[in-house]
């Protein structure tokens, strides 16, 4: 290239001018502090087919638990899919239907659930809210409000495509532990239909032993063809910077998610080692 | 399978579907899913980056033939303008980063700065039919091509305040602006990608700093795994998703300064830079 007919470019300095983003070597250098946005959040995720397609008989007792607390804590309600999900993935794959595409239609069922829980609450200060509200927290918790979301990260049609299957790998458990990461908090809490994790699914096999404490690493290096959370929460957490812990309880046992939020150990604790 | 049927008697209703009751994490249910086909949703649209640093920074003597070109293919080709942020995106990484915002924050602020450009290209385009379109409101696409719009989007992921953190520990997003416009194209089922930068293509090394650098004309996406020049001037992660990627085919990086080189690449030349993707899952 000739360098006199070329038109400069324009840089405004800085550390990272001119170099190639989203590589790891651009921010060598740079002194990191990161800072927690807000740590004193409790983020938790309803599970869809294991919490929402029960209906009344699991939620009423678990919206009364987190009602009796909503003063004490802040809580992020971040809702899962369930049934309607499987169906609309189950409908999609059959069409051949892109990963990406996938996620968008299963980002639906979330939306939906998190707005039957807003209606409930409504009358505890409830609030349904989109992606876009995420900076509103501060005012939502100011209010005494009880901000509720779907638990989908908002990739939609940009989730990558899958080597194995559509499904896309990114849903409600990511979205929750993502939030989780970037409010600073230290722990996410799961709240599904078991007691947390089993050497085997329960559900299958009785004989499933459960297993109280596991770091991401051994529960990844095990290599089970089944997991309670979503495999990528797992690599992620491995890499975590904030959220460090998740938590997994069972929301049909009364107290459990009260033990939770006070900080006890119930259920199955996967922690970065 | 029938489908549709709500099934109770486990305590939860279910609706039938060969996924219902099972636990998507399962491997064996995520392999059911999987088929050798995908289906097309556009395949007969093109996507064209404007590089944010390589071009808009030139400012305009870089950037007005590049719309030239644009405005004189508009119409005969269907196509999609990403554009990129460049130095502003930097700078805000920078001082994000000194703030200590977590990477989460970063993501969700860098594309203020690409739709900057988004609006400054529609404004030189506007008479030709270019618009800016919300990235993700692609189903108004048929409509726009059929009608010669120009339709402008910005290139970065919506992964906002959730982008999961990066690899090698770094605070950067590693979901920038070329893996933005790659899974854009990819979950449309597009075939072609031109990426237009201030270089003539792909190099062994930067040939902003070394003299003796060589051109690649032509390579393959298994062949850059095998041998992965040092400075890329695509991101790692457009060609970690390509992997696995179905749909596009071809990526083309030409050089926008060089008048001629973009509407040749949009004609169907071989000029650049020509990554093809070659055989599946490398």
């Amino acid at each position: 290239m000739s360098e006199q007919t070329t038109p400069q470019r324009r840089d405004i300095g800085g550390s990272l001018a001119g170099a190639t983003m989203t590589t790891a070597r651009a921010a060598d250098g740079i002194d990191y502090s990161p800072v927690a946005l807000m740590p004193d959040v409790k983020v938790l995720k309803v599970g869809g087919q294991s919490m929402l397609d029960r209906g009344r008989s699991a939620i009423f007792p678990l919206l009364d638990e987190l009602v009796a607390v909503k003063d004490k804590y802040q809580l992020l309600l971040c809702c899962g899919g369930g049934t309607r999900a499987r169906h609309i993935y189950s409908v999609a794959s059959e069409l051949e239907m892109p990963t990406g595409v996938l996620a968008a239609l299963g980002g639906y069922v979330p939306r939906q659930n998190a707005r039957m829980l807003q209606m409930l609450l409504a009358k505890h200060g409830g609030v349904f809210m989109l992606h876009d509200d995420f900076e509103k927290l501060p005012l939502y918790f100011k209010l005494g409000c009880i901000p509720i979301m779907t638990g989908m990260p908002p990739f939609g049609y940009w989730e990558k495509p899958g080597k194995d299957g559509r499904i896309p790998a990114n849903r409600t458990d990511a979205g929750v532990f993502l939030s989780a990461e970037v409010l600073g908090v230290k722990r996410a809490l799961f709240i599904k239909d078991e007691d947390g994790l089993f050497t085997d699914d329960p559900k299958k096999n009785p004989s499933a032993k459960h297993i109280p404490k596991i770091g991401a690493r051994e529960l990844l290096k095990n290599d089970l063809p089944d997991l309670i959370l979503e495999r990528v929460v797992i690599e992620y957490l491995t890499r975590a910077r904030f959220c460090t812990e998740l938590q997994i309880v069972n929301g049909l046992k009364r107290g459990q998610v009260t033990a939770a939020l006070a900080g006890e150990d119930v259920g199955t604790i996967i922690y970065k080692d | 399978m029938s489908r549709g049927r709500l099934l109770q008697g486990d305590g939860r209703t279910h609706i039938e579907s060969p996924l219902m009751r099972e636990s998507l994490v399962d491997r064996k249910v995520i392999a059911r899913t999987h088929s050798e086909r995908e289906f097309e949703v556009l395949p007969d649209v093109m996507l064209v980056s404007i590089g944010g640093q390589s071009i808009f920074d030139r400012g305009k003597d870089a950037i007005l033939p590049v719309a030239d070109e644009l405005a004189e293919a508009r119409g005969k080709v269907k196509m999609i303008v990403g554009v990129g942020g460049g130095s502003r995106v930097r700078h805000t990484i920078s001082v994000a980063l000194d703030l200590g915002l977590p990477t989460g924050g970063v993501a969700q602020l860098v594309g203020a700065m690409e739709e900057a450009n988004a609006v400054l290209l529609n404004a030189l385009l506007a008479k030709k039919r270019s618009m800016v379109m919300q990235r993700e409101h692609f189903w108004e696409l048929p409509l726009y091509l059929e009608n010669g719009m120009l339709p402008i989007v910005i290139s970065t992921p919506p992964y906002h305040f959730w982008e999961p953190p990066a690899q090698e520990g770094s605070p950067l997003p590693t979901h920038g602006s070329d893996f933005g416009l790659f899974i854009l194209a990819e979950v449309l089922g597009m075939k072609k990608l031109i990426f237009v930068k201030d270089v003539d293509g792909l190099y062994n090394k930067d040939p902003h700093k070394h003299a003796d650098a060589k051109l690649i004309k032509r390579t393959s996406l298994g062949a850059l795994f095998a041998e992965m020049p040092d400075d890329l001037p695509l991101d790692r992660q457009l060609l970690d998703a390509w992997r696995t990627a179905r749909h596009v085919e071809r990526i083309q990086i030409v050089n926008g300064l060089k008048k001629g080189e973009l509407t040749r690449a949009l004609a169907g030349d071989e000029v650049g830079t020509i990554i093809e993707r070659g055989e599946a899952n490398v």
